[in-house]
C-alpha cells in the first residue's frame, strides 16, 4: 500500500516536472502516423499523421461525416485503424489484447450522447470500472467517486439514477465516470452537441477546470469560443483528410487553407 | 416584482364534460353515435349474461363435484399416508413467503397474508383429516412468520441474495420430499403417476421457470457467441425445439428417449416431463433474452469498452442485466404459458388437475352433468396464479422502471 502511494507521489512529481516544460519541449504522449480507416468501400480517415504532446488541448473540429468522430474513437480502438500507426504513451496500438487494456486504462471518453448505464446509480457508474478493472476496494471507489462528483460539482445527485438527472448533469457524471479510471488522456466526442444551450456552459466549465489541470484532451467540438480560450492546437478535419492544423488564433484570423476558412465563416 | 400569475391571474378552468366522471362516459363510452350504439348493445347484452350466470350460481350450480374431490384436485392421487410430504413442502414455501414479505415488503405481505390465511381457513375446514394432517396445515402461519423472523436477522442489502439462495434449495428440497428418492428412509419414491393434481402443475411450473431462465439466458449468449461451434449448436436446439409442438416433445421424452437409456435405468417420467418442459421453455426463453439484449444501444457497451471492461464483464453488468429489464413483460408471459402447458402431461399419462377434473365427470355418473362447475373451477384455479404473476410482473417492472431509463 505504502509503495503504490510512493509509486503515485512520483509519478505526479514527473508529471508535474514535465507540465512546467513549455509545450514543444514535452513529450508526445499520442503518436498518429498516416493512419487509414475505411468503411467497407467508403475511405472514413485518410492518411493523418498527428502528434500530441503531454498536456496539450486539442480542438478536432470539422462538416459532418469529415471523419472526426473515427478518428478519435481509433485513439482508443473502439474503432480499428487499418492502415498507419498509433502510439498512445508508449503502447502500440496493435491486435494484442494486453496492449489494448493498457492503451483502455490510460484513455477516458466522454460521448455525444453520454452513454451513463441507465439501469445503475450515478454512484455505480461512476465506481463500476474503478472496482472491476482497477480492483479497487468498494469503499475507496466511491471515495473516490465523490470527490469526483464534487469536482463536477454534482455530489448530491450520486444515489440518483441517470434518467433523472439534466442532460448537463449526465454529461458531467460521464467525464467524472472517465476522470475515475485516472486516465492520461481525455477524449470528447461533441460532448455538448446533445445539449441545451442553458446547460453547455456547465459542461464546458468542466473541462476547462480539466484542461487547467494538464489533462491531455481532445475534443471533437464545435464550440468555438471554448476552443479559442482553451485549446493550445486546433486541427480541421474534411473528407476523411485532416486539412490544416494550428494554434486557434492562427486558425481563427489566418487559416493557411481555403477550405478551413470557408468552414469557419458558415459556423461562425 | 409581480409573479406571472399575479399578472394574467389564475388560469381558467377547463370546458365542461371534460373531466371527472361525465368526461370520462363522453369520452370512453359515448364520443359518437357509433360508440353510444355499441355501448347500449354490450351493457344490453353483459345485463342478461350476467343475470343468466347469476340465476345459475344461486339456483342450479352444485358443486358436490369440487368439494367431494377436493383432495384429488389439489394432490392427485398422491398416497394419503405420505400426505404429510406436500404438506412439509407446503411450510418451506410458506416460510420463503415470510422471509419474501421481510425482504420486499408491499405486495409479498400481502400475499403472505393472503396465502397463510386462506390455507388457515382451509386446514379449519370439516374435512375428516388425521391430527398430523391438519396440524402441518394450521402451522403455516407459523412457517410464513419463521421466514419472516429469520430474515431479520440478514442486512437488509443481502435478503435478496439470502432469498435467492434459501429459495433455490427449498424448491429442490420440496421436489425431493414430494418425489421421493430411494435412499433415504421416510422418503420412500411414490409412483409416478401419484404426484398430480394441483400440486404436479405447481412442481413442473416452478421446476420449468427456475431452471428455463439460466439456460435461456446461456442459450441467448452461446447465440450470441463469436464461437461458430457454440453458436451452431445453440441456434440448432433453439429452432429445433421452437419448431417442434410440446406435445411431441412430451411423446418422444416419454417413447423414444428411453430407448436411448442404459436397459435397467428407470427415469421417472415427473423428472422427463420437468426435464422436457424446462427444455421447450428455454428455447423461447433464449430468443426473448436475445431480443432484449438486441435492443440495448450498442453504444452502451462502446461505453463500457472505453472504461476498459473486458467483453464478458460489458455482457454481465451491461448489456445483460439492461436486456433482461427490456424482457419482463415477455418473460412472464413465457412463464404464465409454462404454467398452463403443464396441463399436457396429461398426454404421457399424468394426471394434473385438468385431468382429475375430466375424469372425475367421466367416471362418476352422478356428476356427469357438472361440467360447467368443474371447468369453471379450473379456470379459476389457473387465473388465480396466471394473474399473481402478471400481477408481481407489473410491480417489477415498475419498481425496475422508475427514473432509469
Amino acid at each position: 500500500m505504502q509503495n503504490t502511494t510512493d509509486a503515485q507521489a512520483t509519478q505526479e512529481k514527473d508529471k508535474e516536472a514535465i507540465l512546467a516544460l513549455p509545450l514543444d519541449q514535452r513529450d508526445d504522449i499520442i503518436v498518429c502516423e498516416n493512419v487509414y480507416k475505411w468503411f467497407g468501400n467508403f475511405c472514413a480517415v485518410r492518411d493523418v499523421s498527428l502528434n500530441v504532446k503531454r498536456g496539450e488541448v486539442i480542438v478536432v473540429f470539422g462538416p459532418s461525416g469529415s471523419g472526426k468522430s473515427t478518428f478519435i474513437r481509433m485513439i482508443n480502438r473502439l474503432e480499428q485503424h487499418q492502415r498507419g500507426r498509433i502510439v498512445v504513451d508508449g503502447i502500440e496500438m496493435s491486435n494484442d489484447v494486453r496492449n489494448l487494456d493498457a492503451i483502455r486504462r490510460e484513455v477516458g471518453m466522454v460521448f455525444q450522447q453520454f452513454n451513463l448505464f441507465p439501469h445503475m446509480t450515478v454512484l455505480s457508474n461512476i465506481t463500476l470500472a474503478p472496482q472491476r478493472v482497477r480492483h479497487i476496494p468498494r469503499e475507496e471507489a466511491e471515495a473516490g467517486a465523490m470527490q469526483l462528483l464534487e469536482r463536477v460539482g454534482i455530489p448530491e445527485q450520486a444515489r440518483k439514477y441517470p434518467a433523472e438527472l439534466s442532460g448537463g448533469q449526465q454529461q458531467r457524471v460521464a467525464i467524472a465516470r472517465a476522470l475515475a479510471m485516472r486516465p492520461e488522456i481525455m477524449l470528447f466526442d461533441e460532448p455538448t452537441s446533445a445539449l441545451d444551450p442553458e446547460m453547455i456552459k456547465e459542461v464546458l466549465d468542466v473541462m476547462r477546470e480539466l484542461a487547467a489541470t494538464g489533462m491531455t484532451m481532445i475534443c471533437v467540438t464545435h464550440e468555438m469560443g471554448f476552443a479559442r480560450e482553451v485549446a493550445d492546437r486546433m486541427a480541421f478535419f474534411d473528407e476523411g483528410i485532416l486539412i490544416e492544423t494550428g494554434p486557434p488564433e492562427q486558425i481563427f484570423t489566418n487559416p493557411t487553407e481555403e477550405r478551413t476558412k470557408a468552414f469557419l465563416n458558415q459556423i461562425l | 416584482m409581480t409573479t406571472l400569475s399575479q399578472r394574467f391571474g389564475p388560469a381558467p378552468p377547463p370546458p365542461a364534460f371534460t373531466v371527472g366522471v361525465g368526461g370520462w362516459l363522453r369520452a370512453n363510452l359515448f364520443s359518437s353515435w357509433i360508440s353510444t350504439l355499441v355501448t347500449i348493445v354490450l351493457a344490453t347484452a353483459i345485463f342478461f349474461g350476467a343475470l343468466g350466470g347469476i340465476r345459475w350460481l344461486l339456483f342450479a350450480s352444485d358443486w358436490a363435484v369440487i368439494t367431494d374431490r377436493a383432495p384429488l384436485y389439489i394432490v392427485g392421487t398422491y398416497p394419503r399416508e405420505y400426505y404429510w410430504r406436500p404438506e412439509v413442502s407446503l411450510l418451506l414455501v410458506s416460510g420463503l413467503m415470510g422471509m419474501a414479505w421481510r425482504t420486499w415488503s408491499g405486495p409479498a405481505r400481502w400475499f403472505a397474508v393472503a396465502f397463510g390465511a386462506i390455507i388457515f381457513v382451509v386446514a379449519l375446514l370439516p374435512y375428516s383429516m388425521p391430527v398430523l394432517n391438519r396440524a402441518l396445515l394450521l402451522a403455516v402461519p407459523l412457517a410464513i412468520g419463521a421466514g419472516y423472523g429469520l430474515f431479520t436477522f440478514i442486512r437488509p442489502g443481502s435478503r435478496p441474495k439470502w432469498f435467492a439462495i434459501t429459495g433455490g434449495v427449498s424448491l429442490i428440497l420440496c421436489l425431493v420430499i414430494i418425489a421421493g428418492v430411494g435412499f433415504i428412509p421416510g422418503l420412500e419414491p411414490v409412483n409416478e403417476s401419484e404426484v398430480g393434481g394441483l400440486m404436479l402443475n405447481l412442481l413442473l411450473a416452478t421446476f420449468g421457470i427456475i431452471c428455463s431462465m439460466p439456460i435461456g439466458i446461456a442459450l441467448a449468449l452461446g447465440r450470441r457467441s463469436r464461437l461458430p461451434v457454440v453458436k451452431i449448436f445453440c441456434v440448432a436446439f433453439i429452432e429445433i425445439i421452437r419448431g417442434v409442438p410440446l406435445i411431441t416433445l412430451l411423446f418422444m421424452s416419454r417413447h423414444i428417449l428411453p430407448l436411448t437409456f442404459p436397459e435397467n435405468m428407470d427415469v421417472s417420467l415427473l423428472y422427463l416431463s420437468g426435464i422436457t418442459i424446462t427444455l421447450f421453455s428455454s428455447a423461447y426463453m433464449a430468443e426473448n433474452v436475445r431480443g432484449g439484449m438486441a435492443a440495448v444501444s450498442p453504444q452502451q457497451s462502446q461505453a463500457a469498452q472505453a472504461l476498459g471492461l473486458k467483453q464478458w464483464q460489458t455482457t454481465l453488468f451491461i448489456t445483460l442485466p439492461q436486456g433482461l429489464r427490456n424482457i419482463i413483460p415477455a418473460i412472464v408471459g413465457q412463464f404464465i404459458s409454462l404454467f398452463k402447458d403443464t396441463s399436457l402431461v396429461f398426454i404421457i399419462g399424468m394426471i394434473d388437475l385438468v385431468e382429475i377434473g375430466r375424469a372425475g365427470l367421466s367416471g362418476n355418473i352422478e356428476f356427469q352433468d357438472n361440467g360447467m362447475e368443474v371447468y369453471l373451477f379450473l379456470a379459476l384455479v389457473f387465473w388465480v396464479f396466471t394473474f399473481s404473476m402478471a400481477y408481481i410482473s407489473r410491480r417489477i417492472e415498475r419498481s425496475l422502471g422508475v427514473g432509469r431509463r
